[in-house]
């Protein structure tokens, strides 16, 4: 069977192309190609014998490619088959006679098309860098066509993968996009946060490093000089390489996971070993050790002075129950206290400096992660689910459905913020100075988790399936949160500081970067405007959101 | 005099140029079952939604416990136990955390709602399955952790959407015995179903709507009389030989509107007629008079099914 003959890749492909969420990518993509080079388009008539106006149009477009692509496409391949199997549909695809492979062919396929589809608009913007005449179709556009190309797949077999072992759409995309995030920034951190490397360490941050796009990217672009001076040495051929063993290798993971036994899967019954006749003291015991709290103890009761809603999002949510939460905050406060610990003790190059805007990042890449898929989930899986039809029919005014809702999401999200406070207060101990900025660093996150918590859920309110929900927060946070940055990257030209200043404003991790004084952030004053801003977006989308849940709990 | 505990008066309901109710009035007594039954799309689901609050009315009203649903619509929530056909389950809830999450946001206390869940688990069977998790119960599991629910905060009424819908025989009848049950304890129900024979069993009243309209509504004895007029009869013969002769003697005496079937497997002759018991003694004597041998002659009763599928014929050849 020829591959265009694949009716998987045909239905994949086809029914993708038809759905808006496609059409509304295209036109993203379009609209910030086309507009970076209208922006960087040189306005002087002279000669431009170095070729560096080219360079300037292409390396942020080649820059807002990749994170356009880093964005939009895990989204699609991550719900490809936890869909299927949720809707019972891969159960009558495995018993037809097309084989586990050609099922995975077309999928993978498909969504490689898609992407290339997708992010064929922007060729006319990367041919008008060329018509100006400063770049090669070898040394430039090629490769920089080959690196998204290798996203795509590489991208595709992660979201395929995470797709065939979870158990729903959300937790898929939660799962794609953490991996996508860690294969593109976390995996140059052996190489940016530890320095200096010899023997077998240093040919595996090398190769760990080659993982990620942005050393390619920046081999491409004319940016090595960057590069190098945070430890980055790989380039795009490195890159394709380990692209291409990555897609190989979850490929064939998850062929082998193809298979009937897909869906099977059971079901957990439950077990709870806490009530008096089941106990026996030593389980007990050990899983208190274990866990700090017994995961299996059955539940009390909903006290009075608990939001019911609050109590069920916890519940309901894996990583709400108490044992994962407090595994979820334990690794925070470590991870905080371990980076002010080498920083203080000078394990590494770098000093309390450069250690505090390397938490925030971390933090804000964490609550990034977490905030729009909690958020996203408020709603939108409550209507899918029917629960909220049962909501409806009892007497809960919708002002306390709200806060239970958004409470769940916005506690979760401060512990997690509270737990890296020990690390900023050893920071302060280390160099007192730096108070004052602690403070108003802790400020500007505590206004990014409402400001993710108030948008998310308000995707939430408005979309009818949680994965759409999860993937549109997704979206529109990363591009608040990304897309600002992106804008201060490219400062300079064309952007000028005044524009970059009014951007970083709408992006409360900027905030806490300019009080850490992060390289490149000093110069801006942020706060308090960014706060005002900031606090604003999140009032104005919790008066669209509350509109939104009275009406929906209103009679038809 | 019955106190009709559900109500509603002219009750229509419009989307546009599309007519979901049209001046439905019915009415249940306490402690009775009310059927609703029609084929889908005939407005079971917008009078049940209007009932429950969750919908208004374009004109009409509708009561419960005299509280006008549409104007007193918290009110109405509380006097209400509704158990959608979707059971609305969430993930990684056991069933306890369940109903003490529905108690909850009734608003009963703490020990007042530990008290009531163990008993709705005893009343419907599902206390042994209080620590498994929601989704993992069968749908039989399911159905009944949601009239479980639906229970929770005492309702006067209850409105149940398909509850028998998918479930196995043995559920089924563990089904109609809680619901016989819950009528005993002075409960007022409404139920929607499919699976018409069963509803037979257990409803006092039942309600036939079609396009928005009530084409039969009051006791279910009368509605298969005023839907059914003709009756149905049977002559069992003890020699399959004279079948024909029997056959012929029939259609000798009966009319041409009254057509005569053989069922030369059970020996058996049928024949709808809207003769007096009188005039069917004589056809019986005819038969004997004649050497027939006949077994059995009997009334063969009209069942739900047929009065749902004469009132659907009539609303298609109104359509």
């Amino acid at each position: 069977m020829f591959i265009s003959e694949n009716p998987i890749l045909r239905r994949e492909l086809f029914s993708r192309l038809r759905s808006p969420k496609t059409f509304l990518a295209i036109s993203s993509v379009a609209v910030v190609s086309t507009l970076l080079v209208l922006l960087r388009w040189p306005t002087d008539a002279s000669i431009d014998l170095m070729s560096q106006g080219a360079l300037q149009v292409f390396r942020p477009l080649a820059f807002a490619l990749a994170t356009g692509l880093m964005m939009l496409i895990p989204a699609f391949p991550a719900t490809a088959l936890v869909s299927e199997r949720r809707r019972g549909t891969l159960a009558l695809l495995l018993n037809s006679p097309t084989t586990p492979f050609q099922i995975y062919l077309g999928k993978f396929t498909g969504n490689v098309i898609l992407a290339l589809v997708i992010f064929s608009v922007s060729l006319p913007a990367l041919a008008a860098c060329y018509a100006m005449g400063g770049i090669s179709f070898v040394d430039h556009l090629g490769p920089l066509l080959l690196v998204l190309l290798g996203m795509a797949i590489q991208y595709t077999a992660v979201g395929l993968w995470i797709s065939a072992i979870v158990n729903s759409a959300d937790a898929s995309l939660r799962w794609t996009y953490a991996a996508v995030l860690t294969l593109s920034f976390l995996s140059l951190g052996p190489t940016v946060f530890v320095g200096k490397l010899s023997g077998i360490q240093s040919l595996l941050a090398h190769w760990a490093t080659a993982i990620s796009p942005i050393s390619a990217l920046q081999s491409i672009t004319g940016s090595q000089a960057q590069a190098s001076e945070i430890g980055i040495s790989t380039g795009w051929p490195e890159f394709l390489m380990a692209s291409c063993m990555i897609t190989v290798v979850l490929s064939l993971i998850t062929l082998m996971k193809l298979d009937p036994r897909l869906v099977e899967r059971a079901r957990p019954t439950g077990k709870v070993i806490g009530r008096k006749a089941t106990t026996t003291p030593f389980n007990g015991w050990f899983r208190r050790v274990s866990y700090l709290v017994d995961p299996q103890r059955a539940k009390g009761n909903i006290p009075w002075w608990l939001n019911p809603i609050m109590v069920k999002e916890f519940r309901t949510r894996k990583f709400g129950r108490l044992h994962w939460l407090i595994r979820l905050i334990s690794i925070c406060g470590v991870s905080s206290l371990l980076l002010t610990f080498v920083a203080a003790t000078g394990t590494v190059s770098w000093g309390v400096d450069r250690i505090a805007p390397t938490m925030v990042l971390l933090q804000v890449a964490l609550l990034l992660l977490l905030g729009p898929c909690l958020g996203a989930n408020l709603i939108a899986s409550e209507v899918e689910s029917g629960g909220w039809e049962l909501l409806r029919a009892s007497p809960v005014l919708p002002i306390r459905i709200l806060t239970g809702k958004l409470m769940s999401t916005f506690w979760t999200l401060i512990l997690m913020l509270l737990a890296t406070l020990p690390g900023y207060v050893v920071m302060g101990y280390i160099q007192p100075a730096l108070s004052g900025q602690v403070g108003n660093v802790v400020v500007s996150l505590v206004i990014a988790i409402f400001m993710v918590t108030t948008i998310s859920a308000c995707v939430s309110g408005f979309c009818r399936t949680t994965a759409v929900a999860t993937a549109t927060s997704y979206a529109v946070l990363l591009t608040l949160f990304a897309g600002t940055l992106l804008i201060w990257v490219a400062r300079g030209k064309p952007f000028g500081p005044l524009l970059v200043e009014r951007a970083l404003q709408l992006n409360p991790a900027a905030a806490a970067l300019a009080e850490m004084k992060t390289p490149g952030f000093e110069q801006y004053r942020l706060t308090p405007d960014c706060w005002y801003l900031c606090l604003g977006i999140s009032c104005v989308c919790l008066a669209i959101l509350s509109m939104r849940v009275w009406r929906m709990t209103r009679p038809d | 005099m019955h106190e009709h505990v559900v109500e509603t008066k002219n009750l229509s309901k419009r989307y546009g140029d599309f007519v979901a109710l049209d001046n439905l009035s019915i009415h249940v007594d306490r402690g009775q079952i009310l059927g609703f039954i029609g084929p889908n799309g005939a407005g079971k689901t917008t009078t049940i939604k209007i009932l429950v609050g969750l919908s208004r009315p374009t004109s009409g009203s509708a009561f419960i416990g005299g509280v006008n649903c549409s104007e007193k619509a918290s009110q109405i929530k509380r006097l209400v136990g509704y158990m959608p056909d979707r059971f609305g389950s969430y993930d990684n809830m056991r069933v306890h955390e369940y109903l003490d999450f529905f108690g909850a946001i009734f608003g009963l206390n703490r020990s007042a709602r530990r008290k009531r869940i163990a008993d709705v688990m005893e009343l419907t069977d599902t206390t042994y399955m209080q620590d498994k998790f929601v989704e993992s119960l069968s749908h039989g599991m399911q159905q009944r952790v949601g009239i479980a629910r639906t229970l929770l905060h005492n309702p006067e009424v209850l409105i149940l959407d398909e509850p028998a819908n998918g479930l196995d025989p043995k559920a089924r009848i563990d089904m109609r015995q809680l619901l016989l049950r819950l009528a005993s304890e002075e409960k007022t129900l409404i139920v929607t179903s499919h699976i018409l024979p069963e509803l037979a069993r257990i409803c006092d009243t039942v309600a036939i709507v079609s396009g928005g309209k009530v084409r039969a509504f009051g006791p279910l004895d009368e509605v298969m009389r005023s839907l059914c007029p003709l009756r149905s009869y049977e002559v069992q013969l003890a020699n399959p030989e004279q079948l024909d002769p029997a056959a012929a003697i029939l259609a000798k005496r009966l009319h041409a509107s009254e057509p005569i079937t053989l069922s030369r497997a059970e020996r058996v002759l049928r024949f709808p007629t809207v003769r007096s018991e009188d005039e069917l003694a004589h056809l019986l004597q005819g038969l004997i008079a004649e050497d027939i041998l006949v077994s059995q002659f009997r009334e063969v009763a009209s069942d739900l099914e047929d009065a749902f599928l004469s009132v659907s014929a009539g609303s298609a050849g109104h359509a």
